[in-house]
């Protein structure tokens, strides 16, 4: 097929398209208002749950901050509370950013471009997340035991290091792993919107 | 007329740039139909800066394409499932075999393009000028040419192989 072919296959198409009426007045208007009813579930579910579950955590801690009683304890829980308060409000701020593009006031290269740099963010701040959880797993766990048990894990004698830490690493290993993957996936294809510009 | 009127108006006059514009960026008919309403929603929520500098369908161009773009960046899960009811017409026309055959192909291969390169094919194909296209785009005049030239022969090269 030659371009000459491409364009007359084009404005045959065209012809029948532009005289279709798909569209009603109810419709339309329809349309608009279905858009605004749904928008507030389009800001991700699943993040805002998290990041709910880890303030539920960090008030927890917060609250019962008078029974870490020594200084390791207390900089065990300061860290594990301002740690599940931060990571989730800057994971939030990375996707309410990648969603307020304006896309009505850019050009098409703009938005590319703003898209992609914004989901770059977005996709570091969650790989930032797997890699921190390591850390998050080993000084939680004093914290936990102490809230839960009133034991020092530092002092008493316990086995819980012996269980947890290998049962915790083994899941957080295989989750990590694949959110490794997912990101870099997702990471790839925004690097290569952004080249397509280029190009 | 109120802006409500006007805007109807608006889009029934264009809605076939919507098809097209969907037709392109989506690979199921309800993949479709979720960009088609996403983009009558964003025509709607910008209706009021439009200040009438350039035609309402540049400016419909852009933003639909903008839309789109932004479409690809949520990713592959359906955000906001369409529960509107709507038939989008099916192209290619099955009255005519052939056109059919051809247009199938013809859209086949544009969605092998990338998304800049689509948007830019679309418009070559809508015959809008090198001028307007930068002007959607974002590209300079120059550069609109140089790519549309690259995406031509990668059409031809792809639909003849």
């Amino acid at each position: 097929m030659e371009l000459e072919q491409i364009q007359a296959l084009w404005d045959e198409m065209s012809a029948k398209v532009d005289n279709q009426n798909i569209l009603t007045d109810k419709l339309i208007i329809d349309m608009t208002q279905e858009r605004y009813r749904n928008k507030i579930s389009k800001i991700s579910k699943y993040e805002s749950i998290g990041a709910i579950v880890c303030f539920i955590a960090a008030i927890g801690i917060l609250v019962n901050l008078s029974q870490l009683d020594t200084w390791y304890l207390l900089a065990t829980g300061l860290f594990s509370a301002g740690y599940l308060i931060l990571i989730p409000v800057m994971v939030l701020r990375s996707i309410i950013r990648l969603k307020s593009v304006n896309i009505l006031k850019n050009n098409l290269k703009q938005t590319i471009t703003d898209f992609t740099k914004r989901r770059k963010h977005f996709l570091f701040m969650q790989r930032l997340g797997i890699y921190l959880n390591f850390l998050l797993m080993f000084v939680s766990l004093p914290v936990i035991v102490k809230l839960m048990d009133g034991k020092d894990l530092f002092e008493s004698d316990t086995d819980v290091w012996y269980w947890y830490i290998p049962i915790m690493a083994v899941f957080l290993i295989l989750f990590s792993r694949w959110g490794y993957g997912h990101y870099s996936r997702m990471s790839e294809s925004a690097g290569n919107l952004l080249k397509e510009l280029d190009g | 007329m109120s802006k409500e009127e006007a805007f109807i108006n608006a889009i029934k006059k264009n809605e076939g740039i919507i098809y097209k514009i969907t037709s392109v960026y989506s690979n199921s008919k309800d993949e479709q139909k979720d960009l088609y309403q996403e983009i009558v929603y964003q025509l709607w929520k910008s209706f009021d800066s439009f200040k009438g500098k350039s035609k309402f369908s540049t400016w419909m161009y852009r933003v639909a394409l903008n839309t789109s773009i932004a479409h690809i960046n949520k990713g592959k899960k359906r955000i906001n499932p369409v529960s509107m009811d709507f038939q989008l017409l099916t192209i290619p026309d099955e009255n005519d075999t052939l056109t059919a055959e051809r247009l199938s192909i013809l859209y086949a291969h544009i969605k092998l393009l990338n998304a800049v390169e689509k948007g830019l094919i679309l418009l070559f194909l809508e015959g809008k000028s090198y001028e307007e296209i930068a002007t959607i785009t974002g590209f300079s005049k120059t550069n609109v040419g140089t790519r549309l030239g690259r995406i031509k022969n990668k059409l031809r090269f792809q639909i003849n192989k």
